[in-house]
């Protein structure tokens, strides 16, 4: 049968082409939108542990990681907490950069692990709260070294050091001491979030479980795919992806079955042959329904290229090319196919129940 | 123009039996009423009719592509009227050739004649060899890679014939086999139906306007106002349709 399926996909190339591009539709959106929300959960990851900490605390039911309020008093208390090695507070200014927006600025105590974790490619740690140390990202695009002056939320601080963690986020920011943003921020005595470092004898979600119940309004992150649902606004993003692939897959299949359905109706005395000459029902609609699974996957060939190549200009469209990087998996593209596949199946199922209620002597008789 | 008869039928041909047929269409016009038919294996009978007179009707139930209203039709032992998956008929006992060839554009010679053995998921090699050889027989094995497109209407046809035997049936059921060709190819389409007959005993129903078809037949028949009548050699010819 896998040759009389190719020589009619073969036979119209134009029409094939056309149904491919329906699902080839419906699998790009599906898979450029699930690069940009896994290099954006990759991003939130990146936010959520800084410092490389086992935990990053938040604010529960925060619009965004960045907009979640922790009372410093926390700290004291995190610390005296068994099977917490250490907890250091952070605030984040955002847009606190005019050079660069997508910059964020760390303020973190001088003496706590995020800042002492920090390796220094040029210059020194800060002496005096006026300095500041620059990711060498930043500082290749601000072009600042050492002893350079750079303007932070409308202050003139100087750059004391530049640093490399490797995590693009702290690479392409700044850090401050707490006491600073603080002041900076307008936010004293409160921090954005609480990184916390776990004893190696305690288990990761035990400790989860404990902060959550010692610390209610607390949400404990460990892994960068819990770090969309951190936020309302990630929930948010997720929530809108799911719509619009689900809305993709039903105009991929809806455009499929329109134009599987016009070429059955176009190939029905080829089918009433095809009955007349011993094909069961269920054998001619399984040929509809492979031919429909078979554009599916040329579709998805094509739409995992168009989904591929569109992600990052997509990214740039929404202007998050700066921290955002598209994530193009394995298993995105597995879906990519299986979705191609599934949408030809789906398109096609319609036309193959059509066939299967043709009467041949009807349709012979009209020819 | 008569055909040399087997003097017994071989046991390839299938036994045709029809009772009491009546099919109605719209408007409760009775297509056939009250017909019964019986064929012998190996036989080879011409029906002739009027257009509009029932003849495919007979064929599409003949061949269980179409139930009576009432009536019974049995071939050999089997009431195919009545029977629950008719296509396993189809795909069995009868081969179909129509008027129009009817094949399937897109599928080159062999590929048109493998779609029985496709249906009764015969394998690749064995339907390469059995539609090569049924072409053979109908003398196109030399174009067994042409689309319908690059055939003239004579061999469109002998593709047709090619594909109603490939599987090997008892019955084979002609609708109008000449109706679109031209004299000589009509002959050959004929003689080829005929020696369907003669060399695998397989039985044949034709029906056809033309009258050199009566040539070739064992029996010939009359559709006339839904029943059939015997059609004698020297009686009037058919008015054209």
């Amino acid at each position: 049968m896998s040759g009389i399926i190719l020589t009619n996909l073969l036979r119209r190339p134009g029409r094939t082409l056309l149904t491919a591009l329906g699902t080839a539709l419906g699998v790009a959106t599906i898979v450029a939108l699930l690069a940009v929300t896994d290099g954006l959960k990759q991003t939130a990851g990146q936010l959520v542990r800084l410092g490389r900490a086992d935990l990053g605390l938040f604010q529960a039911g925060a619009a965004d990681p960045t907009t979640s309020v922790l009372p410093l008093s926390l700290v004291a208390r995190l610390r005296a907490t068994p099977g917490v090695a250490d907890a250091t507070p952070i605030i984040l200014l955002p847009e606190a950069v005019p050079a660069d927006p997508a910059a964020i600025v760390f303020g973190s105590p001088p003496d706590g692990f995020l800042q002492q974790r920090l390796v220094l490619s040029a210059g020194r740690r800060p002496a005096a709260p006026d300095e500041v140390l620059v990711g060498d990202r930043l500082a290749a695009e601000l072009h600042v070294r050492p002893g350079a002056a750079t303007r932070i939320k409308g202050r003139v601080l100087k750059v004391a050091g530049v640093y490399h963690s490797g995590v693009p986020f702290e690479d392409g920011g700044a850090m401050l001491s707490l006491v600073q943003a603080e002041r900076l921020g307008g936010r004293p005595s409160e921090a954005t979030t609480i990184a916390v470092t776990l004893r190696p004898d305690v288990s990761t979600a035990a400790m989860k479980r404990r902060i959550k119940a010692r610390f209610p309004g607390l949400v404990a992150i460990s892994e960068p795919s819990e770090a969309l649902r951190a936020g309302a606004n990630g929930r948010l993003i997720s929530q809108a992806a799911t719509v619009i692939v689900v809305l993709a897959l039903i105009i991929g299949a809806v455009a499929v079955m329109n134009t599987m359905l016009l070429a059955t109706l176009e190939r029905r005395g080829e089918f009433a042959i095809m009955s007349a000459v011993g094909w069961s029902g269920p054998q001619v609609a399984a040929l509809v329904l492979a031919e429909g699974m078979a554009t599916g996957l040329l579709g998805a060939g094509i739409g995992l290229a168009l989904g591929s190549a569109s992600a990052g200009p997509l990214v740039d469209a929404l202007g998050a090319a700066d921290y955002v990087h598209p994530q193009l998996t394995g298993w995105g593209f597995g879906q990519g196919l299986l979705v191609g596949g599934a949408l030809g199946i789906l398109g096609g199922l319609y036309p193959a129940w059509r066939v299967t209620r043709l009467r041949p002597a009807a349709v012979l008789a009209s020819r | 123009m008569t055909r040399s008869r087997p003097t017994s039928a071989s046991s390839g041909g299938a036994r045709v039996r029809a009772e009491h047929l009546v099919r109605r269409f719209e408007r409760d016009t009775a297509v056939l009423r009250d017909m019964s038919l019986t064929v012998e294996p190996g036989e080879l009978v011409a029906i002739a009719g009027r257009s509009g007179s029932g003849k495919t009707t007979l064929l599409q139930l003949l061949g269980a592509l179409d139930r009576p209203d009432a009536g019974d039709i049995w071939i050999d032992d089997v009431c195919v009227s009545a029977v629950r998956h008719p296509v396993l008929v189809r795909r069995e006992v009868v081969g179909f050739v129509f008027q129009l060839h009817h094949l399937v554009p897109a599928l080159t010679a062999a590929g048109n004649v493998e779609l029985p053995l496709v249906a009764a998921r015969v394998g690749a090699a064995e339907r390469r060899r059995r539609s090569r050889e049924a072409l053979g027989r109908v003398g196109l094995d030399d174009r067994a890679g042409d689309r319908p497109e690059h055939l003239s209407g004579g061999e469109r046809q002998r593709v047709a014939i090619a594909r109603a035997i490939v599987h090997r049936p008892r019955l084979v059921l002609a609708d109008e086999p000449t109706g679109a060709l031209d004299r000589a190819s009509a002959d050959r389409v004929l003689e080829l139906l005929a020696r369907l007959c003669s060399e695998d005993g397989t039985t044949v129903v034709a029906v056809s306007h033309d009258p050199t078809l009566g040539g070739y037949a064992d029996r010939r028949l009359l559709l006339e106002e839904g029943v059939l009548r015997e059609h004698a050699p020297g009686a009037q010819p058919l008015p054209a349709p």
